[in-house]
């Protein structure tokens, strides 16, 4: 059997004394497309959260490509190939889109103190600017915007920016925490669709936490179903569409029920 | 009109030392989302020791040394206020800055004494300009002070180094995630806050002696030009520190030496009354 890329294995997240995440474990193999539903508080930013290294896990193990990174520092996960979009897209506001981009590849050159940063930087910056032009390529619309401060742009452009900025560390693995807050359908529909090019043609694996259930099923071949910090469900999307339980608790079903009343 | 042009003289050069303290301010607000009350003991810190230095080493030696001394403390204290996790609110910041203000000030007691500190400019004679005094060591403060904010702009405007600074305050998270070590950051942040403070602290030491609770006097009216530029502009910061200093080299000369204070505090709040305002509406 393949090592996968990504293997959550018992994950427990703590605040304080509250328990946010239970032991959870989870696996993504190298170029795979993962979704992760569940309603508000049942800890899908925490798992994420705990992955990048955000959050320290109290018990479990989190492992990229077999080895063992369970407390491994944010920037040790983004150099081993695992970024991350945050809840909300948390752009860099004062801050140009195309300074938002480079900080990007920035995070993944540097080590620690800004001095020994600035020279990484200055040695790879040929490359860097090559991985911009291909992110511009990608995504022409960062290229109208380049001047502009990300603070200023719309909700689905800083969706762009952060995406964007998050592939600037070329990674192998892209986690994505809900890609479609906010945001107008159409504009998910966009993103959506470029995900799954990303994916297919670039063979960056992606892992989609979202609310919307359908979204999620349909750019995701496997989901995982979290409850109270807890997997309740997991298996392919087709499947998991179908099960009584998600199409009351995800897909609306209560509603039909409902208004059938 | 002599003793005009010498107060606006005198209060530039007061003023850019005001400024470089309040561009500290700035750099580590900018950077940390701290509000660093400690930003006067910088100035102060410097001072006394290169006064004491001094009586053993050249001027520009004990002036380096002292600088370093400092800035080392200034990242000691960034780590303190800032945090392992590198997480601070402007309050939080302000009450553990000010406490280790009050510790600062214990100490600078216990190894300078209470008495006022100061040593020598540059140079003593003074050009006379048309009846107006210039000490060379005016010109000194200005030019330094000069070269450092045009550095200061280049460096958060141009580099990438300036853009992760910036990053860090704006989104703690998301600079985090994209592999910026916040916390080494902020600790960086802190100590370049202080050794701009120590930088004035030194230039203005010959023309304006120190004592051990000078620290408040200088971190007001850092504040206060700070808060020219919102507490997030360097040239901002400048500018206000040489109207400041003017300020109150007009008002001591023409009115009551003992208003100088008050002109700071006057100053600093009108303008963060203003900003609100502003703020509001046009958010
Ligand atoms: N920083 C924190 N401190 C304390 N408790 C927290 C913190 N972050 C999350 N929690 C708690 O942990 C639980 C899981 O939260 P989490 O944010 O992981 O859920 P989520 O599934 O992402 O929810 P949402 O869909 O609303 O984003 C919740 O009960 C939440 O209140
Ligand atoms: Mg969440």
């Amino acid at each position: 059997m393949s090592v996968p890329l990504l293997d959550v294995d018992g994950l427990v997240v703590k605040y304080g004394g509250a328990v946010a995440l239970d032991g959870v474990s989870l696996r993504l193999e190298t170029g795979e497309r993962v979704a992760l539903i569940g309603p508000n508080g049942a800890g899908k930013t925490s798992l994420l959260s705990a992955i990048s290294g955000l959050v320290r896990p109290a018990a479990g193990t989190v492992r990229i490509d077999g080895a063992d990174v369970t407390r491994a520092s944010p920037g040790r996960m983004v150099r081993l190939g695992v970024s991350m979009i945050p809840e909300g897209r948390q752009v860099f506001p004062s801050l140009t889109a195309e300074q938002n981009l480079l900080l990007g590849a920035f995070g993944r050159v540097a080590r620690r103190e800004p001095v020994t940063a600035l020279l990484r930087y200055a040695i790879e910056r040929g490359r860097i600017m090559e991985r911009l032009d291909g992110v511009y390529e990608l995504l022409p619309k960062l290229r109208e915007l380049r001047e502009r401060p990300a603070g200023r742009t719309s909700g689905g452009e800083q969706q762009m920016v952060a995406i964007g900025r998050a592939l600037m560390a070329d990674p192998r693995l892209l986690a994505i925490d809900e890609l479609s807050l906010g945001l107008a359908p159409i504009v998910v529909q966009d993103l959506a669709v470029f995900l799954r090019k990303l994916n297919e043609e670039r063979g960056v694996a992606i892992l989609l936490v979202e609310q919307n259930a359908q979204l999620a099923f349909e750019l995701c071949p496997r989901a995982y179903v979290l409850e109270a910090g807890q997997l309740r469900l997991e298996g392919p999307s087709a499947e998991l569409q179908r099960n009584p339980l998600v199409q009351t608790a995800y897909l609306g079903g209560g509603l039909e029920v409902a208004e059938a009343r | 009109m002599t003793a005009f042009l010498q107060y606006i003289v005198t209060g530039i050069s007061d003023g850019a030392a005001y400024g470089l303290v309040g561009i500290g301010l700035v750099v580590v607000f900018r950077t940390t989302n701290a509000l660093n009350f400690a930003q006067g003991v910088y100035a102060v810190v410097a001072g006394m020791t290169t006064s004491v230095l001094v009586l053993h080493m050249p001027l520009v030696l004990a002036a380096v040394l002292a600088i370093a001394i400092v800035t080392t403390i200034g990242g000691l204290m960034g780590l303190i206020t800032i945090g392992i996790r590198g997480d601070t609110t402007p309050l939080t910041s302000l009450i553990v800055t000010l406490g280790l203000t009050l510790i600062a000030e214990s100490c600078e007691l216990l190894i300078f004494g209470d008495g006022p500190h100061s040593y020598a400019p540059i140079a003593n004679h003074a050009w006379d300009v048309g009846g107006v005094l210039v000490q060379p060591q005016y010109v000194l403060l200005l030019g330094v002070t000069l070269v450092v904010t045009l550095g200061l702009n280049l460096l958060f405007r141009k580099t990438i180094v300036g853009n992760a600074l910036v990053a860090a305050s704006d989104s703690l998270r998301a600079a985090r995630l994209v592999g910026i070590d916040t916390v080494t950051f902020g600790v960086v942040a802190f100590g370049l806050a202080a050794f701009l403070g120590a930088l004035g602290g030194v230039l203005l030491t010959p023309l304006m002696p120190v004592a051990y609770d000078s620290d408040l006097n200088i971190a007001v009216n850092g504040f206060a030009a700070a808060a020219f530029g919102g507490l997030v502009s360097v040239p901002g910061a400048l500018l206000g520190g040489i109207v400041l200093g003017m300020a109150e080299n007009l008002v001591v000369g023409y009115v009551n030496p003992q208003y100088e204070l008050t002109i700071a505090l006057v100053i600093m709040l009108a303008l963060i009354g203003w900003r609100a305002r502003h703020e509001v509406s046009t958010a």
